[in-house]
C-alpha cells in the first residue's frame, strides 16, 4: 500500500482539476467543427442543437475516459452519434437496399445530355436548397458516413470507429450514399426524365 | 499491389473515382488512375465534374454554430 503524505491528496486533485479544464477547453474548441457534422445529421437545427447540449455534457462527465493524445474530435463525434442513435432520431431503420443502377458519372451525364457541358460550373445549374434538400433525402445509415467524410473531413478509418462499422461497410455505404445524392441532385436539376 | 485498368481503363476509372478524391488510393492505384486520366478527356472531364460537385455540396450544406450554444455548452463543463 502506497503512503501517501498529506499534501499529495491536494496535490492529486489539483492535477486532475487541471487536466480536465485542459479537455473541457480543447473539446469547446472543436465545438465549431463537430458542430458542422451534428447538423447534417439531424433534420433541424434545434435537434443539432439538442444533441450538441447531450454530447458536452457526457463529454464533461466522462472525460477520463478519453486518451489524451488521440483523435478528441473524433471521440466527441463517437459520442454524438450514438446518442443520436439511442433517442431513436433514425426513422429510417433500414438501408433503402433499392438497387441503383446509376453509376458515379450519372449526374455528369445528365447534365451533358441536358446541354450543359461546362462541367466546372456546378454552382450554375445547382442551388444551395437543392444540396440542402438532396443530402437530407439520403438514408440515415448512408448520410452519417457522407457526412462524416465529405462535411468532417474524416478518413475511411476514422469514420469506421466513429460508427462503430466495419470499413468495408464505410466505403460501401460512401458509395452508395454518393449515388443516391447525385440521383437526387438530378432530379432536383435536370428532372427525372430527361 | 499492381492494379490493372484494361480491359476496360473508362469502367475501372470510374471505379476508383471515390477513393481517388477521398485520398484512400494506394500509390500504385493512383499512379494508375493518373495516367489513365492524362489521356482522357471523357474521364478527365467528369473527375473534375465530381471534385467540383464535391466542393459546392459541402460549401453548400455547411451552417455555422449559432453564437449562443457556444455558451451554453461552456456553461455544461463542472465547476471548479
Amino acid at each position: 500500500m502506497s503512503e501517501t503524505t498529506p499534501e499529495a491528496e491536494p496535490r492529486k486533485l489539483a492535477e486532475e482539476a487541471r487536466d480536465r479544464v485542459r479537455f473541457e477547453e480543447e473539446a469547446l474548441a472543436l465545438a465549431d467543427q463537430v458542430y458542422r457534422v451534428a447538423r447534417r445529421l439531424v433534420s433541424t437545427r434545434e435537434e443539432a442543437e439538442d444533441l450538441m447540449q447531450e454530447t458536452y455534457a457526457r463529454a464533461f462527465r466522462s472525460w477520463q475516459s478519453y486518451q489524451p493524445g488521440t483523435n478528441l474530435r473524433a471521440w466527441l463525434l463517437r459520442i454524438l452519434t450514438n446518442l443520436n442513435i439511442d433517442r431513436g432520431r433514425r426513422v429510417q431503420r433500414s438501408p433503402d437496399m433499392q438497387p441503383l443502377e446509376e453509376g458515379d458519372y450519372f449526374l455528369y451525364n445528365k447534365l451533358e445530355e441536358a446541354g450543359d457541358t461546362d462541367e466546372e460550373r456546378v454552382d450554375r445549374r445547382l442551388s444551395q436548397d437543392d444540396a440542402v434538400a438532396a443530402l437530407s433525402e439520403v438514408p440515415h445509415d448512408f448520410r452519417d458516413v457522407l457526412v462524416l467524410v465529405d462535411i468532417g473531413d474524416f478518413s475511411y478509418a476514422d469514420a469506421a470507429q466513429i460508427l462503430d462499422i466495419p470499413i468495408g461497410t464505410v466505403m460501401s455505404r460512401l458509395h452508395r450514399g454518393r449515388r443516391i445524392l447525385k440521383r437526387e441532385l438530378a432530379d432536383r436539376t435536370v428532372g427525372s426524365n430527361v | 499491389m499492381a492494379v490493372s485498368f484494361e480491359p476496360d481503363p473508362c469502367a475501372k476509372c470510374e471505379e476508383v473515382l471515390q477513393p481517388y478524391l477521398d485520398r484512400e488510393l494506394s500509390d500504385a492505384e493512383r499512379a494508375e488512375a493518373e495516367r489513365h486520366l492524362d489521356g482522357c478527356s471523357y474521364c478527365r472531364k467528369r473527375y473534375r465534374f465530381e471534385a467540383e460537385l464535391r466542393r459546392f455540396v459541402r460549401q453548400a450544406v455547411v451552417e455555422e454554430m449559432p453564437p449562443d450554444l457556444k455558451a451554453k455548452l461552456a456553461a455544461l463543463r463542472t465547476p471548479l
